[in-house]
């Protein structure tokens, strides 16, 4: 009663406040009304000393004295003509109704849509005004779409600290029909980049408002709770007295449940939950995959009900109270003030002493010094990543809703029955679910529902608490079984791993049922496997398998089951991603796979496009056993987190900083980088529908850095301490809570695991990084041999490609790669060593490299010419028998010279030929084992294996033949390859061969358009080509943005320096010709409608062209072309003055 | 065929104006707002029909020798009548004109008594009796450059329903000087 008293004088006071406000801004404009006129008088005394005083002033003719002078009587004409035109077009005109904008004053900067002129329109209809020129004292807002980057940057000085809004503003205002608030629309440039929490609960706003304005008294909330906390000490009266209305609701409603808290809560808004927000969010290294069974209901969840992300996690709620083993919970004050931080004084300990999420996370580190030998000994072994090469088995094992089944292992009447857990089954609560088994699935419950919810779908559904006990317990069968059947295992989860049973003898599918028998056996409960030849194949597998079943899924039938698996499926496809993929009609991974990796990249960021690249071809190269060190160890509240004073707030901080160092003492490691993230309600946040929640908040955080890594407590509570100090918040509108240690550094010196592992995943990621020359070489090998692995079906013509760009990248680190070797002790086993990369050494870095290893290099060499040999056999068969014999010997004995580098002897065209193919097939040599694709073809799977030059030498009908059997797609790739081969061949001797290769690659290039399709075909064509200045094009484009337009690409590489363009001397010639078609074709295709980018483009190349030889060949060349075309289609020459 | 509505020359200043949310240069003597609006609406029936390929402005001299010519080609997609969407083109246009605003550098300095004129170049001609507008237009006189001159694109803007081209023409430096 008490409450409702205050609440209307408060609100009396607050309307009464309004009114003064009002009243004063009245009576402020009255004397603002008076000052323009006194400063008219002065005006005019001004001018009249002016005019006596001085003539030499410019304005001396003029009523004014000055430029300022004149500005402020244009002004107040200005104000009068729009008084004057307000005053007839206002509709509402003096009447009641209050107008829209009364009291804004808006000035329009810059181009708008609508137009100033429209807004202005707006302004005078709905009793705002218009400032025409800038005043800091007149206008109120400014408006406009798009402000200059010097501005952003200046904001203040060009906002004066004025609101910069958006002009749906004013539109969506006049909809309404009532002054909005004009933060949602602040115009984005100006906005935090970051998401913010409120953009997810946009959709759900409206509804809750609605929600809110049936309940009343709910909005009352925070006010309550502010001023209760005002108060101080009471506190404990105050729950008692808000919840008494709702008592009373609930008592005529008839329900007579036990729970005075959570009921209230739950009768006070119908609205399923816009805010439940994460309770806990374990900051620790989860990795997203902690829990199959749960993260893939809940991502239906999601789906079904647009839910936010958010949610993914607030299926944790922790609730002390039930843990605490209160059941009925009769007395309701002290269990109220154990939610919160306000009155229980473990309140960090106790709420992560019941997270799942913490469970999960601390969990790994059990795990990790539980099995430490045991992953430390597989780790030894997997790094002879060769093994890759060959057909790998993964197995992926999971239990079935774990959280549930060890909880009724010991029941076992409940295995068919719907059973969920979570914390607290107090069936109106607004607690989550955190597990559900399958029967109760098949209720459609799911985790991160509401208890209310899910007891709504199946009455009868038995929820038990958590048992933290009994999961480490059965972790630890499961995991001591799966130990014993394989000694590469990756622990994902507690109740989720990862097996590599390559090695294991035996048919995998009888070892993964082996293994799920025993794991039944010794834990109680059921876990499902996938096999498939890596670890994505595996988890999906799984996915198919569940529940209680195993999955098996070859390679042959990787395409199938990816075509038509709905992208959301893919680890690492969250809620987000889903979303934007859905926008470009993406929906399984099949469609996936049509969309380029550049695009991909372009559009989701480099690894995000790689991964769904990848992963949408069933690709994956992670190897198991890669346990990834977090990156950060934290923790965070957000729920129930609720401070009286500042004290308050400290006490828990400290508490905080405790947990955090705990942890990070649990695993080993001290951090530099602390991140203290805060939540903070919203001004016009109302009481979360969680219990306790956090509701809207807005996200704020601040870190710092200190030199020494650190885990001590004190050290962290001293900082945190000054993070805190520097938010400068009011304590009680916090709701969460999260401290974030990063910036790792191991306590113990064993930082070889660490190196080990960063060395692997280096490997993996194929990222081809400058170190040491030999160890690039022993990446370059492994990554192309991922790269083949994965692209299987890939013609081998790419390979090459891929090959060639490895080696280019291999020349430009040389010299890095050198200064290194002097600081390599103990260089790379010599096996390890990559032929390709070694051929296309120069001569001086493979004597050095040479002595290293004693001079074993060269035998090593000799030895895989063997090989290279019996490689031209079988891949070149088809067109050797027409080789005369003498060539093949001399094959032999040019091939150590081409090793070597040296100048090959240009005797007669025929030993050119063979000089030119042997390293193109030697290159591929490499590669084609490793990749693990059994091409016992006769024939060269691409063109691009074919030699041209050989090719030319054919009989036309079996040239015909060669083509008819090789890929179509390929066949562009046919003359950039002509290029493939070391530079060593003389130019003039190639001169008269690339004669004859134009004459039979014209037929392409005229056949097909270059500029067709997105990418126009030649950024293919480009792409695989060897000639450095036909891949810079083809990467511009994709730089470029990928718009399909020349002018860009061209813009782009002139910001390369050009001259170095010029570096190249093999291929210049179909470099030419190939460039010379391109910009042809395209002039063909803009000539009719764009003149203006074709003028463009070639203006660019103009410039080009005074830098670069090549560059003024081509030009001579297209130029001529261009202005006959341009004279055909306009009747005139383009207009190309050397000046500028 | 060309077609020219009338040409004068009024020694009058354009003054800068806002118009659909651009600055536009607008002449300030009624009478010359008048011809330059009755000149661009009475294109307008033979634009819609796709009728009109090129319009230019043309600076000529007293010899009646132009000294610059400011041609937008047309190409106006029939298959869309009326349906066309106004704020789709309302941005490629904007750009359009935009750039026309800034192309002054690449003009000439014209000489002290120049005229102008307004002419379009039409595909066919004209019947006179199937519209009175038609009448308006009339054979021009302007005489032109013996060589193929030099183009200088200004702007181009394709949209499917209408592609605009806008580029400056000027004399051939071998064009033989009056």
């Amino acid at each position: 009663m008490s409450m409702e008293s205050t609440r209307s004088a408060n609100s009396a006071k607050r309307s009464f406040n309004n009114n003064s406000n009002s009243a004063s801004s009245n009576s402020n404009s009255n004397p603002s009304n008076k000052k323009k006129k006194t400063s008219q008088k002065t005006l005019g005394v001004a001018w009249g000393s002016n005019s006596r005083s001085s003539s030499r002033s410019s304005f001396s003719n003029s009523p004014f004295s000055n430029f300022g002078s004149y500005m402020v009587e244009k002004n107040r004409k200005l104000q009068n003509q729009f008084e004057a035109e307000a005053s007839t077009s206002s509709h509402g005109g003096s009447g009641s109704v209050k107008p829209i904008f009364d009291g804004v004053s808006i000035f329009v900067d810059g181009f708008t849509v609508p137009s100033s002129q429209e807004l202005r329109g707006y302004m005078l209809k709905h009793g705002g005004r218009f400032e025409n020129y800038f005043s800091r004292r007149r206008v109120t807002h400014i408006i406009c779409s798009n402000l200059p980057d010097s501005k952003i940057k200046n904001l203040r000085s060009f906002s004066r600290g004025l609101p910069v809004v958006k002009p749906t503003w004013i539109l969506e205002s006049v909809t309404a029909n009532k002054l909005l608030s004009w933060v949602p629309y602040q115009l984005d440039q100006l906005a935090n980049n970051q998401p913010k929490l409120s953009a997810f609960f946009t959709l759900k706003r409206s509804s809750v408002s609605n929600g809110a304005s049936t309940h009343a008294p709910c909005q009352v909330n925070p006010e309550a709770e502010d001023s209760s906390l005002k108060v101080g000490t009471s506190g404990d009266t105050y729950f008692s007295e808000v919840s008494e209305p709702f008592e009373h609701s609930k008592q005529i409603s008839g329900e007579s449940d036990d729970l005075v808290d959570e009921n209230s809560n739950a009768s006070l808004v119908e609205e399923p939950a816009n805010s439940s927000g994460k309770p806990c969010e374990v900051a620790m290294a989860v990795p997203s995959n902690i829990d199959t069974e749960d993260e893939s209901s809940v991502k239906n969840y999601l789906q079904s009900n647009h839910y936010q992300p958010s949610a993914l996690v607030s299926s944790n709620c922790i609730n002390n109270q039930n843990m605490k083993g209160s059941p009925s919970s009769t007395v309701s004050e002290p269990s109220n003030q154990s939610h919160s931080t306000l009155g229980d004084p473990n309140f960090v300990e106790n709420y992560f002493k019941n997270s799942r999420l913490h469970f999960i996370g601390t969990w790994r580190n059990r795990y990790r010094k539980r099995f430490r030998t045991l992953s430390d000994g597989f780790n030894c072994t997997s790094s002879n990543i060769k093994a890759s090469a060959l057909k790998t088995a993964i197995m992926h094992v999971d239990m079935d809703c774990f959280f549930v089944s060890v909880v009724i292992r010991n029941h076992l009447e409940l295995r068919d029955k719907p059973v969920a857990v979570c914390h607290s089954d107090n069936r109106k609560g607004t607690a989550e679910i955190s597990s559900a088994n399958y029967p109760a699935r098949d209720y459609g419950i799911k985790a991160g529902m509401f208890v209310r919810d899910a007891k709504a779908l199946c009455p009868h559904l038995v929820i038990f608490p958590y048992n933290f006990e009994a999961y480490e317990e059965v972790a630890d069968q499961f995991y001591s079984v799966l130990h014993k059947h394989g000694n590469k295992v990756q622990a994902v989860s507690c109740d989720e791993a990862f097996l590599d049973v390559t090695d294991s003898e035996g048919d995998p599918q009888l070892l993964a049922s082996k293994i799920r028998r025993e794991i039944f056996e010794t834990t109680g409960c059921t876990a499902s496997a996938g096999i498939a030849g890596n670890m994505l194949m595996a988890r999906l597998a799984t996915r198919t398998a569940k529940p209680d079943g195993q999955c098996y899924i070859p390679p042959e039938r990787v395409d199938d089951y990816l075509s038509q698996l709905p992208i959301k499926a893919l680890p690492g496809v969250g809620y987000v991603l889903e979303e934007k993929l859905k926008k470009q009609n993406v929906w399984t991974c099949g469609q996936l796979c049509m969309i380029s990796k550049d695009s991909l990249q372009k559009d989701f960021g480099l690894k995000t496009g790689e991964m769904l690249w990848n992963y949408s071809r069933g690709v994956d190269n992670r190897l198991v056993g890669l346990i990834q060190e977090s990156k950060s160890v934290g923790a965070e509240v957000n729920w129930g987190v609720r401070f009286k004073d500042v004290k308050d707030a400290q006490n828990f901080l400290s508490n905080l900083c405790k947990e955090v160092s705990l942890r990070l003492q649990g695993c080993g490691v001290e951090g530099r980088t602390f991140t203290l993230k805060i939540k903070k309600r919203r001004k016009d946040a109302e009481e979360p529908t969680k219990y306790m929640g956090h509701g809207d908040c807005e996200n704020l955080s601040h870190s710092t850095t200190v030199p020494v890594a650190t885990d001590d407590v004190e050290v962290l509570q001293r900082i945190t301490k000054q993070l805190f100090g520097s938010f400068h918040l009011d304590v009680k509108e916090i709701r969460g809570v999260g401290l974030q240690v990063s910036r790792l550094e191991s306590t113990e010196n064993s930082k070889q695991g660490l190196e080990r592992n960063s060395l692997k995943s280096w490997l993996t990621s194929a990222s081809a990084r400058t170190e040491e020359l030999c160890k690039n070489n022993y990446v370059a090998k492994e990554s192309s041999n991922q790269g083949c692995e994965g692209e299987g079906d890939e013609t081998l013509g790419q390979l090459c490609g891929n090959s060639v760009g490895l080696s280019i990248q291999m020349d430009s680190n040389t010299s890095n790669g050198a200064a290194c070797l002097n600081e390599v002790s103990v260089p790379p086993p010599i096996c390890h060593l990559d032929m390709g990369v070694l051929k296309s050494l120069p001569p001086e870095l493979f004597s050095e490299l040479n002595e290293i290893y004693g001079g074993k290099l060269v035998d090593f060499v000799a030895k895989n010419k063997g090989k290279t040999e019996n490689m031209n056999h079988t891949l070149r068969a088809y067109s050797h028998e027409k080789i005369e014999g003498a060539m093949k010997e001399g094959q032999a004995a040019l091939l150590p010279s081409m090793v070597f580098q040296n100048e090959i002897p240009v005797e007669n065209k025929a030993k050119q030929h063979i000089a030119k193919e042997v390293p193109a097939v030697s290159g591929a040599e490499s590669f084609v084992p490793a990749s693990g694709l059994t091409k016992t073809d006769l024939i060269p799977s691409s063109l691009s294996q074919v030699d041209t030059a050989v090719l030319q030498q054919l009989p036309e009908e079996l040239k015909v033949d060669i083509l008819e059997h090789l890929p179509a797609h390929r066949m562009q790739v046919f003359s950039p390859n002509v290029l493939l081969y070391p530079t060593e061949i003389p130019l003039e001797a190639l001169g008269t061969k690339t004669a004859e290769n134009n004459s039979g690659s014209k037929d392409f290039v005229l056949d097909n358009n270059l500029w067709f399709g997105t990418p126009p075909h030649w950024v293919e064509k480009f792409k695989v080509s060897n000639c450095l200045i036909l891949n810079i094009l083809a990467e511009m484009y994709y730089k470029s943005g990928s718009t399909g337009n020349l002018s860009p690409i061209l813009q782009c590489i002139s910001s390369v320096s050009i001259h170095q363009l010029d570096a190249f001397q093999d291929g210049w010639d179909e470099a030419m010709y190939i460039l010379c078609e391109l910009l042809k074709q395209y002039i063909k295709l803009k000539i009719e409608l764009d003149i203006e980018e074709i003028y463009v483009c070639f203006r660019l190349l103009r410039r080009f062209a005074m830098k670069s030889e090549f560059f003024i060949q081509m030009y001579n060349i297209v130029y001529p072309y261009l202005q006959a075309l341009v004279g055909e289609n306009y009747g005139g020459n383009l207009h190309m003055s050397l000046k500028d | 065929m060309n077609w020219v509505m009338v040409n004068l020359w009024v020694k009058g200043a354009f003054e800068r104006r806002r118009y659909m949310n651009l600055v536009v240069q607008r002449a300030c003597h009624p009478q010359l707002r008048d011809y330059i609006h009755s000149a661009v609406f009475g294109l307008l029936p033979f634009i819609q029909k796709g009728m009109v390929e090129r319009a230019a402005v043309i600076f000529f001299n007293t010899d009646g020798i132009p000294v610059e010519r400011f041609v937008f080609k047309l190409a106006v997609n029939q298959s869309y009548g009326s349906k066309v969407e106004d704020a789709n083109l309302e941005f490629s246009l904007r750009s359009f004109l935009i750039k026309l605003s800034v192309s002054e550098s690449l003009t000439k300095v014209l000489p002290r008594d120049y005229r102008w004129e307004i002419t379009a170049y039409f595909r066919s001609l004209p019947e006179a009796s199937a519209n009175k507008d038609v009448e308006q237009w009339i054979p021009t006189d302007t005489r032109q450059w013996e060589q193929p001159p030099l183009l200088t694109p200004i702007k181009s803007m394709s949209s499917e329903p209408l592609c605009v081209q806008l580029y400056i023409e000027h004399p051939s430096l071998s064009e033989p000087k009056p």
